[in-house]
């Protein structure tokens, strides 16, 4: 039984309203910028003030008063209506396409790789080791390490002459194919524990008799797998799968440290283009059309991940 | 706990499996050792020491990085920096989440269910922040907050608030409902149940759930170079600094790194019974 | 500190023996009229004693200008011992000393430098006071007013003393803009060519290299084809004895964004420029038609070269695509590559033990040229019996622009011009560490009608052999008759991205030469289009001085 009462009101209402100022309102702006342009000038003028005392009166130097230099500065800004021109420019660049499909190949190397492999650790996992819990706490440490730091790290693990995977003879971050490759690597580095974490989880709550019943029934290993786990783990196949769609999206840090986009575009996903459009070159309102156009995508991500989302709230 | 019962004894394949997590293991751990090793580097043992760099082995190690990085007053303000304004980010989330998160497990809400409002807090935490980091520029620059502490406070209890709320949500929802009631019978208010008895219970979650929230704001980057100049600089963008005109320097770079990377990773390990709930945005218990 | 402190104590005793003259930490005010700049340990402890007036009147024993004042000036992060902003951090306690103010050095990473720049200028928020810029960034800054014309305090009298005659007028034009002055003088960038003159006047190598090709090989190449054949020559070879592995011909830094296009640049000048006595349509263009703003960039000069640069790229180690300076740098100091060519930072750090292991073999010489370039008058090739040199101010010749905004100019104006005086800027010139580039008279030989001398380089750690053909081949690279125009426009970091980007995906395969090129110009066509074609039609016609 829940209890009601208008409290509840106040209890909900201070981080509602923090969200709606600092989410809301922003995407709000960012899609006014986007039918806008918004152009600024700023009109400057010198002028030398007195230095005023504690008590607001003119400060003295040689009999006269002390000036400083002030710099005014007013701002006029012309807004002009665009329309749906920043968006008609989105489709038809070829710097988003590459984008996207930078992004695409990424989520499709990084994504399944991680599931599987940390699949893969939890069976690993869920057997008798000796030391689990201290290993187990080992493979923690990759989703805490600061994503950018790890990106550099990588730079030098990768370099192709002296770096400590040298030795394979594979030009890691010097053909395109391959640093894409290598940027995924770092991802899955990072983020198969987690995956792993959830579903040693998931598997250490599956229960006991299961097993039993199936190895009453006279279940190979392989059945045991395919019929009576994998079954039992989907749900958290599939809301891990969704938690890694829409984190996968957000790559930025570590081809910004480790590639830099490079070489040529081939590492450079779509939330590195925006960043740069919107904050290097101060395209804003094209900036925000091309955030709008990932937050569509993500819309979907979202819809779908709170459909499954709503059984667990239920 | 949970091996299959027909596994138990079989001692030759658990010794493998061992040997096998004990490699993965080391795999996971590798880099994070790599940079600790290239921190100790001279710069012309940088691209030249063979094999997995062991010191003392490899090469002669030296400390002359460290003393040269960790003692610039850059290093140290954005040490500064950075835990400020993890603390300050942690602190406003778990002020403006833990009541939200009280309400949505203990009362019952009509028009908008309990879980859509739980969903609707989730569904900030997916929304991509490169969305959001122009105009949020451009909103700190109104306000004159561009490179000040405030902004990247505000800027990161938004984008953490919504693990608070879930993690928090399940922690009174397994909290016994009767000593709360117990104390309404006796005359208190509900805002008394909740910050006597609700909140001192849990406080344990209360504080792993700050530790976890500092441990993502400390590693954002993408706000912190886009609305830090001068005074606010961050580890991560300190970090990025290290690239010059020339190119990385991978001895500064190795120092650097550590001392980005250790602070949140001792956070993981003292946190990590809420890590996964946290993570799954508490689809998975844990 | 410690020495701070020594000095301090040294420094009081001093001003008790002086009487009339004034010893301070860091400036000695002596009774003859002169001044005495000291410097630390990283300049060896150099003593630079110049004419009091030359550090200009408002300066003197006794005198503290600017007492209270505080600026802020933002350079690439490099720190206290890198390039560029070594010398802020070596010259601010002087500058603190005689003035009374404070420096505030704000370090910006190289990729986010010319953002904040640009952000604190567009908002006006007036953070910095000047930036150490790139001139590749002038377009952004002069024509929208955000710059601080410096003419009249360089008239004044009143702060340290130095002049543009100085300079070649190829780059005394990127301090100015339509005859005004902004930059304060500081660094020279240009590209010239070093190699490893023993291993190209090794007898066996030189035999062998004449049954290979067919002709004796050049020391220095004197074009860009010679070159080719030398690198593939050497590339795979064990010639240099300082490790047991193959070495390679040419190494490039040719990493995405940072810097890379600029080999393409210096290389494709002599492919590209047509030469004649002024800027017309077809003479002296590099960039875009000054008539309507076409891109020029996918000419047929323009392939040619990049696909001779895939092709030298071949000679060096495939993982240089991935490779910033440093790296290339540190490959050709160990002595792994036969040619760099580079800026003056790796002349000076041949010389850095530390650093180098060829000090003493490290030539230099001015970039070869093409045997042949695209006429864009006639759209067909000239072929050359002679090559022609063509010069390049490629790079940033990073130096000090004040904003518009400060509200200090005269105070952060003196402060750039202290690194700006001769003697001070002779010396700079001379260490690699700092990363400022010679590129000015008094850093030329007296053999190449300069005023410096060749013991001072040696002074200063050089090697003889290395100091002559270095200085010798900057003096002939910005005074060379034809020379590459620089690209200062609205935009031009944009556009420059932009060819980054293409030419990094030309390196790497992911596109033919034409295919990169072409998708330039594509782009640098939204870009104009979005910036305004007519206004950047005006601005690129005063940066490269044509007339209709």
């Amino acid at each position: 039984m829940r209890w009601t009462g208008r409290i509840r009101f106040l209890f909900l209402a201070p981080a509602v309203l923090w969200v709606l100022a600092f989410t809301v309102f922003p995407l709000g702006y960012s899609l006014y910028l986007a039918f806008f342009k918004v152009e600024q000038k700023v009109e400057i003028k010198r002028v030398q003030q007195p230095v005023l005392d504690d008590q607001g009166r003119p400060l003295l130097e040689d009999g006269q008063p002390k000036l400083r230099n002030v710099v005014l500065r007013e701002t006029v800004t012309t807004t002009t209506f665009i329309g749906l021109d920043n968006f008609r420019r989105l489709l038809a660049d070829p710097q988003v396409a590459d984008a996207v499909r930078v992004t695409l190949v990424f989520l499709l190397l990084a994504v399944p790789a991680e599931i599987g492999l940390g699949f893969l650790l939890a069976l690993l996992f869920n057997r008798r080791i000796m030391g689990r819990s201290v290993l187990r706490a080992a493979m923690i440490l990759p989703i805490f390490a600061t994503p950018l730091a790890v990106g550099y790290v990588f730079f030098t693990i990768f370099y192709e002459v002296g770096g400590p995977l040298a030795w394979t003879g594979i030009p890691w971050l010097s053909n395109p194919t391959w640093a894409l490759v290598s940027v995924a690597l770092v991802d899955i580095w990072q983020w198969t524990p987690f995956c792993f974490l959830v579903i040693l989880a998931a598997l250490q709550a599956v229960p006991d008799d299961l097993y039993e019943a199936a190895r009453i029934d006279g279940a190979s290993n392989w059945d045991l797998l395919t019929k009576v786990l994998v079954p039992l783990l989907t749900p958290t196949f599939v809301i891990v799968l969704l938690i890694r769609l829409a984190e996968a999206l957000k790559l930025f840090d570590i081809p910004f440290a480790m590639t830099g986009g490079g070489p040529g575009t081939a590492t450079q996903p779509y939330s590195m283009l925006a960043f740069r459009t919107g904050l290097r070159f101060f395209d804003l309102g094209y900036a925000s059309a091309m955030a709008y156009g990932l937050l569509a995508v993500v819309m979907v991500v979202i819809t779908l991940f709170f459909r499954r989302m709503r059984e667990s709230y239920g | 706990m949970a091996e299959p019962a027909a596994r138990r004894g079989a001692s030759l394949a658990d010794g493998l499996a061992s040997l096998a997590a004990v490699l993965v293991a080391f795999v996971f751990l590798f880099p994070i050792y790599w940079a600790f090793s290239q921190s100790l580097r001279n710069p012309l043992d940088t691209f030249t020491v063979a094999g997995f760099g062991i010191p003392w082995v490899n090469f002669t190690p030296t400390l002359a990085n460290w003393i040269d990085q960790v003692g610039t007053p850059e290093t140290l303000r954005s040490l500064a920096n950075s835990t400020i304004v993890a603390s300050g980010a942690a602190a406003l989330a778990l002020l403006l989440g833990t009541p939200a998160a009280y309400a949505v497990a203990r009362f019952r809400f009509a028009r908008w269910k309990n879980r859509d409002i739980t969903i609707w807090f989730l569904s900030q935490r997916v929304l991509p922040p490169v969305a959001t980091v122009v105009p949020f520029y451009l909103v700190m620059r109104a306000l004159g907050l561009l490179d000040t502490h405030l902004a990247l406070i505000l800027v990161n209890a938004t984008f953490v608030l919504p693990f608070v709320v879930v993690i928090l949500r399940q922690t009174f929802l397994d909290l016994p409902l009767e000593l709360e009631e117990a104390a309404l019978v006796d005359g208190a208010s509900h805002w008394g149940a909740f910050w006597r008895i609700a909140l001192p219970l849990a406080a344990p979650t209360l504080a792993a759930t700050g530790l976890i929230v500092f441990a993502f704001t400390w590693n954002e980057f993408l706000f912190a170079v886009a609305l830090s100049s001068r005074n606010a600089i961050t580890v991560p963008v300190h970090i990025a600094g290290a690239v010059d005109t020339r190119g990385v320097q991978f001895w500064f770079m190795g120092v650097r790194a550590m001392t980005a990377i250790v602070p949140p990773v001792l956070i993981a390990l003292l946190a990590q019974r809420y890590i996964v709930r946290g993570l799954t945005l508490g689809a998975v218990k844990g | 500190m410690h020495t701070r402190t020594m000095l301090l104590v040294g420094s009081a005793a001093l001003a008790l023996l002086a009487g009339t003259a004034r010893a301070g930490q860091y400036v000695d005010w002596n009774a003859d009229g002169t001044a005495t700049l000291k410097l630390g340990p990283e300049y060896d402890n150099a003593r630079i004693t110049v004419p009091q007036s030359m550090l200009g009147s408002a300066f003197g024993p006794g005198k503290q200008p600017f007492k209270g004042v505080t600026i802020s000036v933002t350079v690439n992060g490099a720190g206290p011992k890198g390039g560029i902003s070594g010398p802020l951090y070596s010259f601010r306690p002087i500058w603190e000393e005689i003035s009374g103010g404070k420096v505030n050095i704000v370090e910006l990473p190289f990729a986010e430098h010319y953002t904040k720049m640009m952000l604190d200028l567009r908002n006006g928020t007036g953070q910095y006071d000047a930036f150490m810029v790139g001139a590749f960034w002038y377009g952004d800054i002069v024509p929208a007013g955000y710059g601080y014309q410096i003419d009249d305090l360089m008239k004044s009298g009143k702060y340290p003393q130095w002049s543009y005659d100085v300079m070649p007028p190829s780059l005394k034009t990127l301090h100015q803009w339509e005859g005004k002055s902004y930059g304060v003088l500081n660094d020279a960038d240009g590209q010239v060519l070093y190699y490893r003159k023993s291993a190209l006047e090794n007898p066996e190598h030189r035999a062998a290299f004449k049954a290979q090709f067919g002709y004796d090989l050049p020391s220095p190449p004197a074009t860009w084809q010679q070159l080719l054949d030398i690198s593939k020559y050497f590339n795979g070879k064990n010639w240099d004895k300082n490790d047991a592995e193959p070495d390679s011909g040419t190494v490039l830094h040719l990493k995405v964004g940072e810097q890379g296009h600029y080999h393409f640049q210096s290389l494709s000048a002599s492919f590209v420029i047509n030469p004649g006595d002024k800027v017309t349509r077809t003479q002296n263009v590099y960039w875009f038609d000054p008539a309507d703003m076409k891109p020029l960039i996918n000419s047929p000069g323009h392939v040619k070269a990049l696909e001779f640069l895939q092709e030298l790229h071949k000679t060096g180690p495939a993982a240089q695509v991935g490779w910033s300076l440093g790296e290339a740098w540190d490959y050709f100091l160990r002595g792994k590559a036969v040619f760099v060519f580079s800026w003056g930072d790796v002349g000076a750090l041949c010389q850095d033990k530390a650093r180098s292991k060829i000090p003493g073999d490290c030539a230099a010489a001015m970039l070869p040229s093409s045997n042949e370039y695209w006429d864009f008058a006639k759209q067909s090739w000239v072929k050359l019996d002679k090559p022609r040199p063509v010069g390049n101010t490629t790079g940033g010749s990073w130096h000090g622009v004040i904003s518009n905004y400060s509200a200090n100019p005269e105070a952060t104006y003196s402060f750039l011009s202290l690194m700006a005086i001769p003697p001070v800027s002779k010396l700079m010139a001379m260490y690699g560490w700092d990363g400022v580039d010679p590129g000015f008279s008094y850093q030329f030989l007296e053999e190449d009608g300069g005023t410096a001398r060749l013991d001072e380089y040696v002074k200063a750690g050089w090697d003889p052999n290395d100091a002559k053909t270095y200085t010798k081949a900057y003096k002939a690279l910005f005074y060379a008759p034809t020379t590459l125009t620089y690209l200062r426009i609205p935009g031009t970091f944009e556009y420059w991205d932009i060819l980054d980007k293409n030419l990094s995906a030309a390196m790497s395969g992911a596109k033919n030469a034409k295919q990169a090129l072409d998708d330039t110009a594509a782009a640098w066509q939204g870009v104009t289009n979005r910036i305004g074609r007519d206004k950047q039609l005006a601005d690129y016609r005063a940066a490269i001085g044509y007339k209709e």
